[in-house]
């Protein structure tokens, strides 16, 4: 069979936007991340927006969207100053509590979601709420366990505003690494490889945690969930390494 | 028109071939500009508002190591580059590179600078380079495709965006863009007045990854011996400077399927040189 140049080019279309719309009908050509939080499978809220699902990228319209919560409400529980909350990204909170002493950001938002609208998280790791979160929390209703939960996961006075930074410390834990404001920072998305890259070697983090590293691009606080570790306590001993490693 | 199996009136090249490659950069310009404009606000209706890199089918090449291990994508990449990627590779294991010489809006523009090229330098234009350098050269787009995969494999980010020209192209106007991309970019154009696709050559990883299907693509450029005059039009014209008139099948990794040596375009002999499954004689 022989092909000249105009049915080349109408093949070519064929199956360009042939197969664009094919993937189109199939659910699988997405250009952005989906903005819709994965449900639970099973159990009694099965087929019900997961907050665990909830990213970095999700604004809390995106938010109010899958879950019903005004972003006022969200806005208020995390301080945050903006005319337009619902435009306003859940990763953005990192930022604006960067002075804070335990990490707030995409996952204080899942547990904010989570005992508002009454629905289960794991819990197995650490997620914190400024106090702002807290007080409305708790004019919901709230398990034993859930309060027990948000009492030891409140910061108090965390504030959002960049020109106080000063964050007193939550009782219940250990004042925070000073390196935690620098660059050098082990966080909650901080991966094996960047720990690694700051130049820690890998018996060391293996010597830290106690088991076998995974694949290096794994976030360490999703690692430590997955194999029942404490967080916090590996994040302190990591830090502790990068500082000796600068 | 046709006297003894010689064309008298035969069409110089493909145009059609420009035609899409019109299309596809308008199209990925508009996008582009679009994106932006979503951005502050505005938008054209109709028209997808996605970022370049979710309509980059090589995204879907680097991302697949992670995708493979960790099960996500480098960030920024999205399933659609993941199904452009198939797309891709679909149309290069049928016809080659058709991707490279028809579709990319940055070999497009590669040509259009040629043309002033051509002008400039009328047959020397794509034959400075020495044949020995050249020939070794062209095997650099596979380093280049070697550390995009390392580097994107061991980040998780693409940091290759930091040099690519294509996206330095059509991000020229935004805060998005790295001044590496921009200088390999202007680099590019600057040498395209004397090289054809020096870009496709020498550096492209994508190119370097659909290049391997001339190895085994099912429609291949093939020359009849019993009809050619060996005038050498088609080996002269060729824009990747592969010497069609002494081979019988076209398996140079550079092929870009533009189809210009064919008896369509530059080759005067009717079916002589042919895009085709079947043998010639
Ligand atoms: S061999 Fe023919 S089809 Fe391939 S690049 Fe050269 S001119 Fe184009």
């Amino acid at each position: 069979m022989t092909l000249t140049s105009k049915p080349l080019a109408a093949i070519l279309f064929v199956i360009l936007f042939g197969g664009i719309m094919f993937s189109t009908a199939m659910g699988w050509w997405q250009t952005e991340s989906t903005k819709e939080a994965a449900t639970y499978t099973e159990g009694e809220f099965a087929g019900q927006a997961n907050p665990a699902d909830i990213r970095g990228s999700y604004t809390f319209g995106d938010v109010e969207k899958n879950f019903g919560i005004s972003p006022d409400v969200l806005a208020q529980a995390f301080n945050v100053q903006t005319d337009n909350p619902a435009a306003f990204a859940a990763k953005e909170l990192e930022t604006i509590y960067a002075e804070s002493e335990f990490e707030i950001g995409t996952a204080s938002v899942r547990l904010f979601v989570a005992f508002y609208n009454g629905l289960p998280l794991d819990l197995s790791t650490d997620m914190y709420l400024p106090q702002s979160g807290a007080d409305l929390l708790k004019a919901r209703t709230l398990t034993p366990d859930q309060l027990a939960y948000l009492e030891a996961h409140t910061i108090p006075n965390a504030t959002a505003d960049p020109s106080a930074p000063t964050v007193a410390p939550a009782q219940t834990a250990e004042p925070a690494p000073e390196a935690e404001s620098t660059e050098r920072a082990v966080k909650g998305k901080t991966t094996f490889q960047e720990v690694l890259d700051w130049g820690v070697p890998q018996a060391v983090i293996e010597q830290i945690m106690g088991v076998a590293m995974p694949n290096p691009l794994t976030k360490i606080k999703d690692f430590c969930a997955e194999q029942g570790l404490d967080f916090e306590t590996i994040k302190v001993a990591l830090q502790a390494e990068v500082d000796k490693a600068k | 028109m046709k006297i003894f199996g010689k064309r008298l009136f035969r069409p110089r090249s493909i145009w059609i071939r420009k035609i899409v490659q019109w299309f596809f950069f308008l199209l990925i310009a508009l996008i582009a500009v679009n994106h932006t404009l979503v951005e502050s606000g505005g938008g054209i209706p109709f028209l997808s508002t996605a970022s370049l890199h979710a309509l980059c089918p090589f995204g879907g090449v680097v991302t697949i190591y992670q995708y493979l291990t960790v099960g996500t994508f480098v960030q920024k990449i999205h399933e659609s580059a993941f199904v452009l990627m198939i797309i891709g590779f679909v149309l290069a294991f049928l016809f080659g590179p058709v991707f490279c010489g028809w579709v990319c809006p940055l070999g497009t523009v590669q040509e259009w600078v040629a043309k002033l090229g051509k002008k400039f330098f009328k047959r020397r234009y794509n034959h400075f380079v020495p044949v020995k350098l050249d020939n070794i050269l062209r095997y650099a787009r596979y380093l280049v495709l070697a550390w995009v995969v390392y580097v994107t494999a061991t980040s998780g980010t693409l940091i290759f965006a930091e040099y690519d020209p294509y996206f330095a192209l059509f991000n020229f106007w935004t805060s998005e863009v790295a001044i590496g991309g921009l200088v390999i970019l202007g680099a590019t154009l600057v040498l395209s007045l004397f090289v054809e696709r020096p870009w496709c050559k020498y550096a492209c990883p994508y190119g370097a990854v659909l290049g391997i299907t001339n190895l085994f693509r099912v429609f291949k450029i093939k020359r009849a011996e019993s009809t050619c005059k060996a005038d050498g039009a088609c080996s002269i014209l060729c824009p990747m400077n592969i010497p069609v008139d002494s081979v019988k099948t076209v398996r140079d990794h550079q092929c870009i399927s533009c189809l210009e040596c064919t008896s369509e375009a530059i080759c005067p002999v009717a079916k002589t040189v042919v895009f085709t499954t079947g043998a010639v004689k």
